[in-house]
């Protein structure tokens, strides 16, 4: 990414623990990014890999027995993390909006959207009532919610997942934030509504020019979205590049065979090929590289040691096979 | 909503003569020369017992004894109480308003105090709140009814006076029997304020203190530890979490989004102990000497006094029903998703 840009959103040294019985079990080991603005960034690994635990350490959201143990958020300058209680509230739903991935638990189920969506715009303006509830109606009407104002009184139960979602996006996008956190968003969606989703939330983004990070296992998700992947592996990034780049030249092991799982038109295969084995179980990979146990091209090196992220003309990569 | 309403209360009838069918049968299984012996003062008079039995055909078939006494009851005349020395709808009338005014304020009690120690319980799990919430929970549920009645009577009344037992005062008796106090409603605490005596009003308040307190204690605790629970449970719950990255307060977050959740097996709770105070308070009416309900029932109970007996059952029947019935109707208030359908 280009320097001279502006940064809205950076990310240092971020690491996140969590604490059980047995003790303390570092999930994230020093994540580093930037986000441009009107960028976005998309986040992609398999399950467990830390892409959602990073999700919600951005804004501070981690669930109880979460830890930020170290590193620095911050927001157009300013540390997020530094922040007092009531300047985090401000910041959260208004300058930085997240969506997350279930839309059937991640609304209130006993009050009518209507409410959810008015109190988060009354939470962060000085307004009426009656005007946020005509901006809840024009958001709805935005993200594709037919008959709106009538259906501002209805409750969640009465909308089906799709609908949810964009009532989701709706409600992170009211106040027009300039960075958008999008937590596999499409996952519990079947796969047209999915298509649409992904297109409503493509569009607000490039209209509103704000940035995003899309977090997702997805990868033709992140062909159409992009500007710039991050590939996250037992909560180590292993690569990092623009979108072109990395689907034209992956260097990682595992980016590589990410993209050989894709399933092609061109390719004829009885069977789709996949990485042999597991990730990894947090916690448990101490030495080496996280992914050598699964790693085709792996040497006795790699299991001694965890190489370094290093980086060439904006393609930051973490394998000693790379020179 | 309606019909459902309507259903229910057709249904009233039915649950009231399955219960009093039971009880009368029940009560057959005594000798029709018990039954007659209540009616007997004086035991020269044991000579009479026949005449009784005749009298009130107490050896008759059991279907039609409970016939004439449904017949009756139909018209509004549940019989006489031999215990109560007066009509069963009257000592009903006279005792039942006192019962639905302890209960009351009991549960208003119980549902505010388990409703706010649960939720700051849950809010500072594990902090110094919690573990003071969960050891008074704890010590609410391990004191028996009749000890901590009589050690609050004890303190309250024996030593500092404050809070006397009984239902009021002399002095109030007066003044609620004189012609210029009206009875509205039979709730002494409300027609004294439609009276607007307002020293009636603290007197009757005063008596009820202590056995209020006494009652809540118990459901107090359970209150307490299903809201915290509840309440812990909704926390973590997904939309909480949205909530939170919305920006909303800390408070907006507890108690408009999860607490307005978790209350709902609260509403639960708290019908089944109103349910159960009504029927139930006898203990503390006793030890509080407290004019209520529970304890017609139970010395029409002990007396055999089976008019009484069947009334006081008839009568905490229909209202077990409606108690429910308005827990269901609070269902659908707060749950949106709970519709009463056909």
């Amino acid at each position: 990414m280009n320097a001279c840009q502006d940064i809205v959103l950076s990310v240092e040294d971020l690491r996140v623990s969590f604490c059980n019985e047995e003790g303390k079990t570092e999930v994230l080991h020093g994540l580093s990014y930037q986000l441009p603005k009107g960028k976005v960034l998309a986040v992609v690994g398999e399950s467990g890999c830390g892409k959602t635990v990073h999700a919600l350490s951005l804004l501070k959201l981690l669930p109880p027995g979460g830890e930020i143990t170290s590193g620095n958020v911050s927001y157009k300058g300013e540390n997020i993390f530094a922040l007092s209680a009531e300047e985090l509230r401000k910041l959260r739903g208004s300058r930085i909006s997240m969506i997350f991935q279930d839309p059937m638990t991640s609304l209130n189920p006993i009050r009518t959207i209507g409410s959810q969506l008015t109190e988060t715009i009354l939470a962060h303006k000085a307004c009426s009532k009656l005007q946020a509830t005509a901006r809840a109606v024009r958001l709805l009407k935005k993200v594709g919610i037919e008959n709106a104002r009538k259906r501002l009184n209805e409750y969640p139960f009465q909308f089906s997942g799709g609908q949810r979602q964009r009532i989701m996006i709706a409600m992170a996008l009211c106040l027009n934030p300039d960075v958008l956190i999008a937590d596999e968003p499409t996952t519990a969606l079947d796969v047209t509504i999915q298509a649409q989703i992904l297109k409503l939330i493509k569009d607000l983004q490039r209209q509103s020019g704000m940035s995003a990070v899309f977090i997702t296992h997805n990868l033709a998700i992140v062909a159409d979205v992009a500007d710039e992947v991050l590939v996250l592996y037992g909560g180590y990034c292993v690569e990092q590049a623009p979108v072109q780049t990395l689907f034209a030249r992956p260097l990682h092991p595992y980016t590589q065979g990410l993209l050989h799982s894709l399933v092609s038109l061109k390719r004829k295969e009885e069977h789709l090929p996949a990485i042999e084995g597991y990730p990894p179980v947090p916690g448990s990979c101490l030495s080496g590289c996280p992914f050598a146990p699964r790693c085709p091209q792996a040497t006795p090196k790699c299991r001694e040691a965890l190489p370094a992220l290093q980086e060439k003309h904006g393609h930051k990569v973490r394998c000693w096979l790379v020179k | 909503m309606l019909r459902y309403v309507l259903r229910r209360i057709l249904l009233l009838p039915l649950v009231a003569l399955g219960v009093t069918f039971l009880l009368f049968f029940l009560t057959q299984r005594l000798s029709p020369e018990m039954r007659a012996s209540l009616y007997i003062k004086d035991p020269r008079q044991m000579g009479a017992l026949e005449e009784v039995i005749q009298k009130y055909g107490l050896r008759d078939n059991v279907f039609k004894q409970y016939g004439r006494w449904l017949g009756s009851a139909l018209q509004g005349d549940l019989g006489y109480s031999q215990s109560a020395n007066m009509p069963v709808s009257q000592a009903i009338k006279e005792y039942l308003p006192a019962t639905i005014q302890l209960a009351v304020v009991t549960i208003v009690l119980v549902v505010f105090f388990g409703v706010w120690f649960g939720t700051v319980s849950a809010v500072k799990k594990d902090k110094w709140q919690d573990v003071c919430a969960r050891m008074i929970s704890v010590g609410g549920f391990s004191l028996p009814i009749f000890v901590l009645g009589l050690l609050l009577l004890m303190f309250f009344y024996g030593q500092l006076g404050w809070f006397p037992p009984g239902g009021y005062s002399i002095s109030t008796d007066v003044v609620i029997h004189s012609p210029a106090f009206h009875s509205y409603t039979g709730f002494l605490l409300i027609d004294a304020l439609l009276n607007g005596n307002l020293a009636v009003f603290w007197d009757v308040l005063r008596h009820l203190i202590l056995p209020a307190v006494t009652l809540c204690i118990g459901s107090f605790a359970l209150m307490v530890r299903v809201m915290r629970s509840s309440m812990l449970e909704e926390l973590g719950k997904d939309y909480v979490r949205t909530a939170r990255a919305k920006g909303l307060p800390e408070g907006a977050v507890v108690y408009r989004h999860a607490g307005k959740n978790a209350i709902i097996p609260v509403i639960t709770l708290a019908s089944i102990q109103f349910i159960r105070l009504l029927g139930g308070t006898v203990i503390v009416e006793t030890i509080f000497d407290y004019p209520g309900i529970g304890r017609f029932g139970v010395t029409a109970a002990q007396q055999l006094d089976i008019a009484g007996i069947m009334g006081f059952s008839l009568m905490v029947a229909v209202l077990f029903v409606l108690g429910n019935l308005l827990s269901d109707v609070l269902y659908t208030a707060v749950d949106p998703r709970i519709k009463i359908s056909e």
